[in-house]
């Protein structure tokens, strides 16, 4: 099994912000913004000396929780300062993009991480749809599209335009073209059907995310259904399971920290706001049918325990979602002191991950 | 819209040519598909900006068997002769799947006459094995359409008409990739639009880069989410481009789209 950790850009101020989305400017401390850049590249490095695989990033806008709302900036800022790690974009947000400037951001960034870079594609949590005022009615087909044009734009080797239902191009020719041949690793990031129906057509990866390991694996279970339709089978490679992880000595002491989780989301959306997004943005479970956006939830903790329990835990993972990678999101419920996150990442480094690569 | 076109037939070669007609403007003659002449929404809109001539080629529809063509090259000269029997000396030319075949044999051997060519799905260089839609139907759409369930069921063919047109098709389509043909399209100096959808079956749309490569003055446009039959499944998307192009030719990569929010 492959680790990934993701790299949030950790915001540590002493003032106390907010509870809200999104985040007023005035609220910033520009030392703590600085510290939380040089914190990415501390970490990665630190990361990358432990052995991990990957280092990922993800997009989000408006808020001190992640502060990456450029990945394309992130990640070539993070590749100057790193040799052998991996850099995985999980991902863009490609319905508000321009999905041809993100074909070309891509391209360039493949070749400055010399071929280390592996891209997802991401329709965007609920609330960032706010941030450049996309509809959350048109975020699915915006999302479709958005991806087939990305691959379409590596793989043509002639300019061509595009006439789509969102986008619209009279002359498309990008250049760099991606330094991986044929192309950097893929995957199409989300649990919904149209998710595993995309990555499926088009023979590329799938990322899910945060769920129970039971219903990812039905997620992953009609992934490889919707493969075989189209004549080919996946590796455990080409599945990617993002969570959260609590990590402590042991078991007792990561229980303790859990403890302190917050159950609602750090930074919440107006009553009347959330109400109006899950109204409007329909989500569906591959296998499982219609469910609700996430909206003003905390995250679920998928990992929790001492080293030799995270172990048997990522068997488990590996055995009923079938992924060959694991994206981690480290926790340390109480704490936003990065110290404390660097304390985590080697344990696990050091205490688990020489024992998961044969799974 | 529909009913805007208003049926003609002119002579050409000895052959008695059936033609659907609509619009004012700049000719443009159409020239369909193996499947035969459907009139379909991109007809209607395309009439909106063109004198519009669909022809029924010599072999399709409730015309004469037709023994006589020996080859996509004489089929394209014989439609040549019926644009000319309806006085057009010059037009803009599309051809769509078989009919783009026929459109740059035509192109190739009057490019004087040519303005400008659009080549909807072109069926000149085919996929090796590759055959025509056939069967009922619903088996026709599931090729020709991206989405066959957006759309109103295909109407039955008589399937002795069909086996007589398949059996013509076969005999004068030619090679999947034709020499001689690709030779010529190297020379052609017609502005070319070549437009695929991305969901198309019978042709892969990977297959429009090759036209780039072969035609000097070839633009490739992709239509998202359009099987093979682009027109029919989304008439608007493809409408714009190719009156675009026929108007401007190749200021049409310009953009005239307007994307002031408020003034």
């Amino acid at each position: 099994m492959q680790v990934s950790y993701f790299e949030t850009g950790r915001y540590h101020a002493s003032t106390n912000l907010p509870r809200q989305w999104p985040m007023p400017a005035d609220a910033y401390d520009r030392g703590a913004g600085l510290r939380a850049f040089q914190g990415m590249i501390e970490r990665s490095r630190f990361v990358e000396e432990l052995g991990y695989d990957w280092v990922s990033l993800s997009e989000h806008h408006y808020s001190p929780r992640i502060l990456t709302p450029s990945l394309p900036i992130a990640a070539a800022y993070i590749a100057s300062q790193v040799r052998n790690i991996k850099i995985a974009l999980l991902g863009p947000i490609v319905p508000q993009s321009n999905p041809v400037l993100l074909a070309e951001e891509m391209a360039m960034l493949d070749n400055m991480a010399e071929g280390r870079l592996i891209v997802g594609m991401l329709r965007g949590t609920t609330n960032e749809m706010m941030t450049y005022d996309l509809n959350p009615g048109e975020s699915r087909e915006r999302t479709d599209e958005g991806m087939e044009l990305i691959l379409r734009a590596w793989k043509e080797t002639q300019p061509f335009g595009w006439q789509g239902r969102y986008f619209h191009y009279r002359t498309v020719s990008v250049w760099p073209r991606p330094l991986q041949e044929p192309l950097p690793p893929i995957y199409a990031l989300g649990t919904s059907q149209e998710a595993s129906d995309f990555a499926a057509r088009h023979h590329v990866g799938l990322g899910v995310s945060f769920g129970p390991f039971d219903v990812m694996g039905k997620v992953t279970a009609y992934y490889r259904e919707q493969c075989a339709r189209y004549d080919w089978q996946p590796e455990p490679h080409d599945i990617v399971y993002r969570a959260n992880i609590v990590i402590a000595e042991t078991d007792e002491k990561a229980q303790q920290l859990v403890q302190q989780y917050p159950r609602e989301a750090a930074f919440p959306l107006k009553a009347a706001v959330a109400a109006a997004l899950l109204e409007l943005d329909q989500r569906t479970v591959a296998g499982q049918g219609r469910r609700s956006a996430n909206v003003n939830r905390a995250l679920p903790i998928n990992f929790c325990g001492g080293p030799d329990e995270i172990v048997v835990q990522l068997k488990e993972a590996r055995e009923q979602i079938g992924c060959g990678v694991v994206d981690l999101s480290f926790q340390t419920p109480g704490s936003e002191d990065p110290d404390d996150l660097m304390e985590t990442l080697e344990l696990f480094g050091k205490k688990v991950l020489p024992r998961i690569r044969d799974i | 819209m529909a009913g805007a076109f208003r049926e003609g037939f002119v002579e050409a070669d000895g052959f008695h040519i059936r033609y659907m007609a609509a619009g004012e403007g700049t000719p443009l003659v159409h020239l369909h598909g193996a499947g035969g002449l459907r009139l379909n929404p991109s007809h209607d809109l395309l009439a909106s900006k063109f004198r519009v001539i669909a022809f029924e080629m010599p072999g399709f529809g409730t015309s004469a068997e037709n023994t006589r063509t020996a080859n996509m090259q004489e089929l394209a000269a014989t439609m040549a002769k019926a644009a000319s029997a309806l006085g057009l000396d010059s037009f803009n030319l599309l051809g769509t799947s078989f009919g783009g075949k026929v459109a740059l044999w035509l192109a190739a051997d009057a490019p004087e006459r040519v303005l400008g060519l659009v080549l909807e799905a072109p069926a000149a260089i085919a996929p090796e094995g590759g055959r025509p839609p056939s069967g009922s139907p619903a088996e026709m759409a599931r090729r020709l359409f991206g989405h066959p369930e957006r759309l109103p069921p295909l109407p039955a063919v008589d399937p002795q008409q069909a086996a007589q047109t398949q059996a013509f098709v076969r005999r004068v389509f030619g090679p999947a990739r034709d020499s001689d043909l690709e030779t010529r399209m190297r020379d052609l100096r017609t502005p070319t639009l070549v437009v695929f959808g991305t969901l198309d079956a019978m042709i892969p749309p990977d297959f429009g880069r090759l036209y780039k490569q072969l035609i000097p003055d070839c633009y490739l446009v992709f239509v998202y989410d359009a099987g093979h039959a682009v027109g029919t499944e989304r008439p608007e998307a493809f409408v714009e481009v190719v009156g675009d192009f026929l108007h401007r030719q190749d200021a049409f990569v310009v953009s005239q789209i307007p994307t002031l929010v408020h003034r």
